[in-house]
């Protein structure tokens, strides 16, 4: 390790690193505005200035850009050298000249990189006195907002824009003193990990809009660590609260997961919290006051529950906690998923997978680091946002190592690094039933069928592993393409294969593990991942527990059944005919849930249970990773509980020996886990809830906190005692341990001096490395070393039939989330359901783009317009999947066109 | 013990004499400086018939304050609540809509602000932190109510009323 020499005090530092991230890492404070850790340096704001000296002996010393010079051993440097602050103080003076000091009514304030670094320049008095330059701001859509006055021309939002997300619309115009950062004329963002500008630049130029609608400063909010509920990766979030109301979500650092970044969805997507349409009060239908207190609904339950037979159907969108609270309420075997069986199979061949140990799963962190991608079936983009970013970073990164490799260029040199690498790029294979926003950067496409799709996986096996049989009747072009790919796959130090069920194919999954583990045998770390439907699904699925379709023939079988299903809406879950015949043979149905849908209308007691930002719960991510999600506020209505806290009650009535002690959720997992050996270590993926730094808690509020003994005052003068929250280490208060907290316990990034999200610096063991202590959660899944069984069974070629389509679900990013439609800016965005068929299948039925064509599904016609589809292969149908109102259809099934209306 | 000023005095712990035992010459004594005092100058005012000048500093009831135009001058950025030593402000922030522009001078406003008088200790700190000249203490007391809520001022008991307009 390199010594390099910062005012006469030795260091020890990493080589590779550039100054900046050198001093940085140390624990120094050193302002910056244009380096990013996850972008690199181009040295353009002139904000890291720093003296570097020849030897010893120099005085003088020159100033440099930290951020532009790389660590040498024996490098002498200083940064309280007068000559170096002065000039970093002038440099912040002069990119205030314009700007318009207005903190008091700007978003940024109390969070804003440009006021840390004014502060820490020491740039205390304004002394240009003049007309100060003006803009006029865009529309951006209803997710980001625009102010460009503030813009200090940093260039990192077009840089992340642009050239790490590979978004189109948001530019630089313009010259010298009237640089503009925005798009051609007004609009809406158009990639989906706009969100990201509010935290990647430095000022209040992009800020976040929902935020707007209920704005409150960042010291005023209370905030706990939350896990995203939208998709299968399981991106770790800072949700913040004030008057019960959820305020924002901003980006939690995870290096394994998320990093620096979040998606649209995840990011704006938690206005349901707040929705109107929550489940308030317990709710027992059909008699004369439905809304009943707790002891009426225990002593109802009670009778509902002796005598009948108890069916509970889990939720891949419930806590891990949850869904086994459910399952020690009903019994094990009385457990289903609420979910189809084609769906349980698939998702069981994955938990087979990744339990056996055979191969390795990666973090969205080594997907980013691979050198090949190979995606099979799955549409990333749509399904896992942020797991789409990744791959783009794989493949610009992944040239970019190549060539660095050969000149002596540091990685971080981002411009340098640019100029050299040019176009070239890694490689990715984008193998999917329609086109995606990643085939512009893939080396290799194909649109084809999911079992077309599986059998060019098997193809690639075959040549990778050539004791794997040979697939029958290939085409030349699928040799061709295998051949390519597997040449590409082998070359490759960390390739990763990419599926998921959302093609409702599991033949794709065994493709992708023949691939994977054919790959491991020749002495390379393959990773192979998958992409699941929820935020739990995986936890759910290591259940094993039988299909939604099993629950039917079981309620089927007695005539005395009470039904208890925990967060499902079955209309979305399941094809409309099954959860009709399911609820039509139960004799009571119990549900619990947030939000009144389709599900609980049907219910005969309702009881309304906590979302995620007022509950602690365990969510299990695609890549078997178990992270606790912390309550962020506790519902001012006492009757809106955790699903557990509520089927634990239950339970007890059950018991006659119930001790009324609440079960923590650290408890239901030490349970979970000594019922299920596949859960084990998971109790470990969050502190106990009695941890404690010598007594005391962790604050979920900044010592700024405002309004104590006004805000509640409305309801009571006297302030309430602070609300105790007894599940976990965090505290409803501004006081307690204020020291670094364990990692997955972080409830919001500030350190002294850094009141923006750029205080993770501080939280991190050198810039954009891991946090402190070791990153959040435990992974389920490890490598093991076994012998991978290889899976040998082809599926036959996919053909087209005859007047019938095979029906698979278009997932949309914004609009197919069950939840993230609740936000306004979310739904506007989402298409209207349309039904898809390819150009030459449209010809052949003679049908019109927009024609309203009915189709069959499960016994249940739905007459939507017709939306022709260039990419799509033929003889597939394409329906939107999620979309709010949309029934849930036979997906993987076969359905034919019925009536047509032109 | 070490004492830790010289100022302490030490208690004349001495028996009592005769003459101190009676007591008589202790309640002349008395007598004599409440006489002294019903010919001196009073010290308190009749109040509130009387009223006594406030010192040029005095911090009292707080106002939020107009521009010339009429404006709110509050924007809501919550400083003078995160200075509050009591923690007895709150406040929820609002954008201005088109249109408004003659309600509030800046492109956000208070929508809800309240002072807990209660809570209160008159220190001021709210009217140093305020960028935006919106909060004042003036030279009023707080007047005593029957019940503690009306001492929760909200927007309608703070602000001064528009020119022209009777409060
Ligand atoms: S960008 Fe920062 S410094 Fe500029 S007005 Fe906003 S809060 Fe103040
Ligand atoms: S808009 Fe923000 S990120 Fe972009 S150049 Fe200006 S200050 Fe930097
Ligand atoms: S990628 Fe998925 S988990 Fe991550 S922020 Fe988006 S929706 Fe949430
Ligand atoms: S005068 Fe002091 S205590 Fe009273 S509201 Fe203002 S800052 Fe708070
Ligand atoms: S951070 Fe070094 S020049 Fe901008």
């Amino acid at each position: 390790m390199p010594t390099i020499y910062i005012d006469n005090k030795a260091f020890e530092v990493k080589a590779g690193k550039n100054l900046l991230e050198a001093c940085l890492s140390l624990g120094l404070d050193l302002p910056y505005f244009c380096w990013h850790p996850a972008m690199g340096s181009v040295g353009a704001c002139r904000q890291c200035a720093v003296k570097v000296f020849k030897d010893e002996e120099d005085t003088r010393g020159r100033i440099v850009m930290s951020c532009m010079e790389s660590v040498k051993d024996g490098l002498r440097l200083s940064v309280n050298d007068k000559t170096a602050t002065t000039f970093r103080s002038q440099v912040i003076e002069w990119l205030m000249t314009n700007h318009p000091h207005d903190c008091p009514v700007c978003d940024e304030g109390g969070c804003c990189h440009l006021q840390d670094v004014t502060v820490m320049t020491g740039h205390n008095y304004r002394r240009y006195e003049y007309k100060k330059r003006t803009y006029t701001n865009q529309y951006l859509g209803p997710l980001v907002n625009h102010e460009m006055n503030r813009c200090i021309q940093c260039y990192r939002c077009v840089r992340y824009y642009r050239d790490y997300a590979g978004g189109k619309d948001l530019n630089v115009f313009s010259a010298h003193n009237h640089v503009y950062f925005g798009r051609e004329k007004d609009g809406v963002l158009q990639s989906p990990f706009s969100g990201n500008l509010v935290e990647v630049c430095p000022t209040g130029v992009f800020t976040d809009k929902t935020l707007k609608e209920h704005y409150t400063r960042k010291w005023d909010l209370t905030n706990a660590p939350a896990v995203c509920q939208h998709c299968s990766l399981g991106c770790n979030v800072i949700a913040g609260e004030r008057y019960g109301q959820l305020r924002n979500i901003v980006n939690r650092y995870n290096s394994e997961v998320n990093g620096y970044f979040l998606c649209d969805k995840g990011r704006f997507g938690y206005e349901f919290v707040n929705s109107e349409n929550r489940v308030t009060q317990p709710l027992i239908r059909k008699r004369q006051s439905e809304a009943v207190n707790r002891a009426t609904l225990m002593q109802h339950m009670s009778t509902l529950l002796s005598g009948h037979t108890l069916i509970g159907i889990g939720s891949p969108r419930a806590s891990l906690e949850s869904n086994y609270a459910l399952m020690d309420l009903v019994g094990k075997e009385n457990f289903y998923q609420g979910i189809p069986d084609d769906l349980v199979y698939i998702e069981q061949k994955i938990v087979d997978i990744l339990l056996s140990g055979a191969i390795h799963t990666p973090s969205l962190k080594e997907i980013e680091q691979a050198d090949a991608v190979l995606i099979l079936g799955e549409d990333i983009w749509n399904t896992a946002p942020v797991m789409a970013l990744a791959v783009r970073q794989s493949v610009m990164k992944t040239a970019a190592t190549h060539t660095t490799e050969q000149v002596a260029i540091p990685l971080w040199h981002d411009m340098a690094v640019r100029e050299l690498v040019q176009d070239a790029k890694g490689f990715l294979a984008n193998m999917t039933v329609t086109a995606s926003p990643l085939d512009e950067i893939s080396a290799s496409t194909m649109r084809a069928a999911p079992d077309d799709l599986a059998r060019l996986g098997f193809a690639i096996a075959h040549i990778l592993n050539p004791s794997l049989p040979e697939v029958p009747d290939a085409t030349d072009a699928v040799r061709t393409q295998a051949m390519n790919i597997s040449r590409a796959l082998q070359q490759a130090k960390h390739p990763v294969i990419i599926t998921g069920t959302s093609c409702w194919n599991n033949a794709l999954v065994r493709a992708a593990f023949d691939i994977a583990a054919a790959l491991d045998l020749t002495e390379k770390r393959a990773g192979l991942a998958f992409v699941m439907q929820d935020c739990n699904s995986l936890g759910l699925a290591m259940m094993r527990s039988s299909s939604f379709e099993k629950a039917i023939t079981s309620a089927e079988r007695s005539s005395n059944v009470t039904a208890i299903i925990l967060e499902n809406d079955l209309y979305r879950s399941v094809p409309a005919g099954q959860a009709d015949a399911f609820f039509s043979s139960c004799k009571n149905v119990v549900v619990l849930d947030t939000l009144h849908n389709r599900t609980t209308e049907r219910a005969d007691v309702l009881i309304p249970a906590a979302t995620f930002a007022e509950a602690d719960g365990t969510f299990v991510n695609n890549e078997a990773r178990a992270q606790c999600s912390s309550q962020v506020f506790m519902p001012a209505n006492s009757e809106v509980r955790e699903s557990f806290k509520w089927l634990s009650e239950i339970r007890s009535l059950k018991t006659t020996a119930g001790n009324g002690h609440e079960k923590h959720p650290d408890e239901i997992l030490q349970a979970l886990e000594s019922k299920f050996p596949q859960f084990k270590g998971i109790s470990r993926s969050a502190p106990p809830h009695d941890f404690r730094f010598h007594g005391a808690r962790i604050p979920r509020e900044s010592h700024r906190y405002s309004g104590r003994t006004a805000m509640q005052a409305n309801i009571d003068v006297s302030e309430p005692k602070p609300l105790q929250d007894d599940d976990s280490p965090l505290s409803y208060t501004m006081e307690g341990y204020r020291g670094p907290a364990p990692s997955p316990l972080i409830p919001f990034f500030w350190a002294p001096g850094w009141n923006s999200g750029q205080s993770v610096n501080k939280f991190q063991l050198e810039t954009g490395g891991s946090l402190k202590g070791g990153e959040p959660g435990v992974r389920l899944a490890e490598q093991t070393g076994v012998t991978p069984v290889f899976s040998r069974d082809i599926p036959d070629a996919f053909t087209a039939r005859q007047d019938k389509w095979l029906l698979l679900p278009q997932y949309h990013l914004f609009g197919s989330g069950e939840l993230s439609v609740y936000t306004e800016g979310i739904a506007s965005q989402s298409p209207a359901p349309y039904i898809s068929l390819s150009r030459h299948d449209a010809e052949r039925a003679g049908l019109k783009e927009g024609d309203i064509v009915t189709v069959k599904s499960d016994g249940k016609a739905y007459s939507l317009p017709l939306s022709i589809h260039g990419s799509l292969p033929d003889g597939i149908m394409l329906v939107p999947a999620g979309l709010r109102g949309m029934d849930s259809w036979s997906w993987g099934g076969w359905v034919n066109i019925s009536t047509v209306k032109v | 013990m070490q004492a830790l000023t010289n100022r302490a005095k030490p208690v004349d712990r001495r028996p009592m004499t005769f003459m101190e035992k009676i007591y008589l010459p202790a309640i002349a004594k008395g007598m004599g400086i409440t006489l002294k005092h019903i010919f001196q100058k009073k010290e308190t005012v009749r109040y509130p018939e009387q009223k006594r000048p406030f010192s040029p500093v005095f911090r009292g009831l707080h106002v939020l304050n107009r521009d010339a135009e009429g404006r709110e001058n509050c924007t809501a950025c919550g400083l003078c609540a995160v200075a509050c030593p009591a923690e007895a402000i709150t406040m929820e922030a609002a954008e201005r809509k088109p249109g408004e522009e003659n309600l509030y001078r800046e492109e956000k406003y208070a929508a809800r602000y309240e002072i807990n008088m209660l809570r209160c200790i008159f220190c001021g700190f709210c009217e140093e932190a305020c960028p935006k000249d919106a909060i004042y203490l003036t030279e009023t007391f707080a007047p005593a109510h029957y019940k503690r809520e009306g001492f929760i001022y909200g927007k309608k008991d703070l602000l001064v009323p528009m020119p022209g307009e009777k409060k």
